[in-house]
Parts: C-alpha cells; sequence; structure tokens
C-alpha cells in the first residue's frame, strides 16, 4: 500500500505506523467523563470511507490524515494532521 | 599507556573502502552532524550562506550541505569536521533555532560509481522501496533500509551517501556490499 505524503509523494505503507480513527484529535471537553469514557475506548467501525491517523514514523515523522475505503483498501486523500489543526476544523 | 586513539564506526583505526565492480563503497569518518529545528513561527536561517532546501531535498553550499528532515527540521553535514564543536561553528549561523549534535551518532557511507547512474539507480531498486524520482540527484529523503532507519542522499549522478545508526555500521555496510557484489556478479 502506498501512502500519498502531501509533501514527499507516495510513500510505502511499511514507513508508517497507524493510530486509528482523526477524531482522536478533538477530544471533548474533559468536564463529561462519560463522553471521554467513549472518546478513548469506543470507536465506529464504519464499511466505507475511515478518516484515520498515520505517523510517518520512519520519514518526516510528521502525522498524517489519511482517507481510506475500508472495503477496498483505496485510499483517497491524505492531508498533514498540523495543517487541519491550525485550519481548527475537525 | 593505554590506546586512546578514537576507531571508525567500523572498528578500525582507519576507514573502510571496497570495491565492487563500477561502485566503491567508502565508510566517511570526518563528517560533522548537526540538526536545526525551527522554533515555533521562526523564520529559516541561512547558515554559512546556503538556502536550507524543501521537503525531498538536498542542498550543497561550500561549508556545509544540508539535509530537509521533516517540516522545520534539517540535518547539516559539515564534512571534515567531525572532531569539531559543531554546534558552536554552527550557533552563530542560526540564531534562534535548536541545535542538536548528531556527529559519531551516524555512520555514512558514500557509495560512488564509475559507470554513471545506473549501478546507483540498480541499488536504489534493490535496497528502498522509493519512486525513482525521489532519489534524482541534488534530493534526500529518510526511510527504511534492512529494517534500519537510514537517510539515503543522492548528491551527483554518480554520487549516493547512506547514513545510518553508527551502532549498527556493520549491519549497515553488509547490506550494503552483499548487494553491491551481487550487481557486480550479474554484470
Amino acid at each position: 500500500m502506498l501512502i500519498p505524503h502531501p509533501l514527499l509523494g507516495l510513500r510505502d505503507a511499511q514507513e508508517f505506523t497507524y493510530l486509528g480513527d482523526a477524531s482522536l484529535m478533538s477530544p471533548p471537553p474533559s468536564d463529561d467523563p462519560e463522553a471521554l469514557e467513549r472518546h478513548v475506548h469506543l470507536r465506529d467501525n464504519p464499511a466505507g470511507l475511515l478518516r484515520e491517523l498515520w505517523f510517518h514514523e520512519q520519514g518526516d515523522r510528521s502525522w498524517l490524515v489519511v482517507t481510506r475505503d475500508t472495503r477496498t483498501h483505496e485510499i483517497l486523500g491524505a492531508e498533514l494532521a498540523t495543517d487541519i489543526r491550525r485550519e481548527g476544523a475537525r | 599507556m593505554p590506546d586512546l586513539s578514537p576507531l571508525c564506526a567500523l572498528g578500525a583505526f582507519d576507514s573502510r573502502s571496497e570495491r565492487f565492480g563500477a561502485l566503491r563503497l567508502t565508510e566517511v569518518p570526518d563528517l560533522g552532524l548537526v540538526s536545526i529545528a525551527l522554533r515555533k513561527g521562526a523564520e529559516a536561517p541561512a547558515p554559512f550562506g546556503l538556502a536550507l532546501p524543501g521537503p525531498g531535498a538536498w542542498a550543497e553550499g561550500a561549508t556545509a550541505s544540508a539535509l530537509w528532515t521533516g517540516p522545520g527540521q534539517w540535518l547539516l553535514e559539515l564534512p571534515g569536521q567531525g572532531a569539531a564543536d559543531v554546534v558552536g561553528l554552527v550557533a552563530p549561523e542560526a540564531p534562534g533555532c535548536s541545535l542538536t549534535e548528531q556527529t559519531d551518532g551516524w555512520a555514512c557511507i558514500e557509495i560512488t560509481s564509475t559507470a554513471g547512474a545506473a549501478p546507483l539507480e540498480a541499488l536504489r531498486e534493490r535496497l528502498v522501496n522509493l519512486a525513482p524520482g525521489t532519489l534524482a540527484p541534488g534530493h534526500g529523503t529518510r526511510t527504511i533500509l534492512h529494517h534500519m532507519s537510514v537517510l539515503v542522499i543522492r548528491r551527483a549522478p554518480d554520487r549516493l551517501a547512506v547514513l545510518g545508526m553508527r551502532s549498527a555500521a556493520d549491519s549497515l555496510w553488509h547490506a550494503l556490499s552483499e548487494t553491491a557484489a551481487r550487481l557486480e556478479t550479474q554484470e
């Protein structure tokens, strides 16, 4: 599998480590313990498009948000997580 | 009196050099290395007049060369300064940046070709999973080679440098020399 790194072009997925759902980037307010519990432990398992976090560990060490179709492993795009965070979007 | 002469990364007093057909592998013992990281929102400096390269690129200057290693991060190479206080040398050239000495953390193996780019391209195809353009002359990147984290720099069409962990210098030499020897027997 090749990950289209926004800065470095197509890179082998072997260079990356996988974290999971990109919603981990936006934790709920810490005064709601139940929402926090769901955020930490519960994941959707969609058959279809999923935005997920990949870390370019054996590369430039940047976090990417990769959009992947879990049925076909087709990768529809990748963005730098820092850019998404800077724009303030989820 | 104990002998306190420094050893090269491959364990000998002199650096190792071996030829395999058109390729020559040479251990470089005296390369000074410093990593430069920008603080948040800071402008990139121009150490020794060198314009720091963009993603995936390597730039060569008279005193130092630089490899882009991540957003706002570069590895500065200072040839012949392996025994110098490299952070002291670079600090006035990169004010406000975070500098970390990397000399002797890495073992550098230079590979030169007497038959142009083709033998180096053959080596790249067998050792790393990178698109050809990623290692065009003037480019370099961090990647995996035989499960080791390495920096690969294409200094010129006929010159390639591989920097690996110094503690794994023998494994790196083994991986490179074995592949080069196989290419030689295939010729």
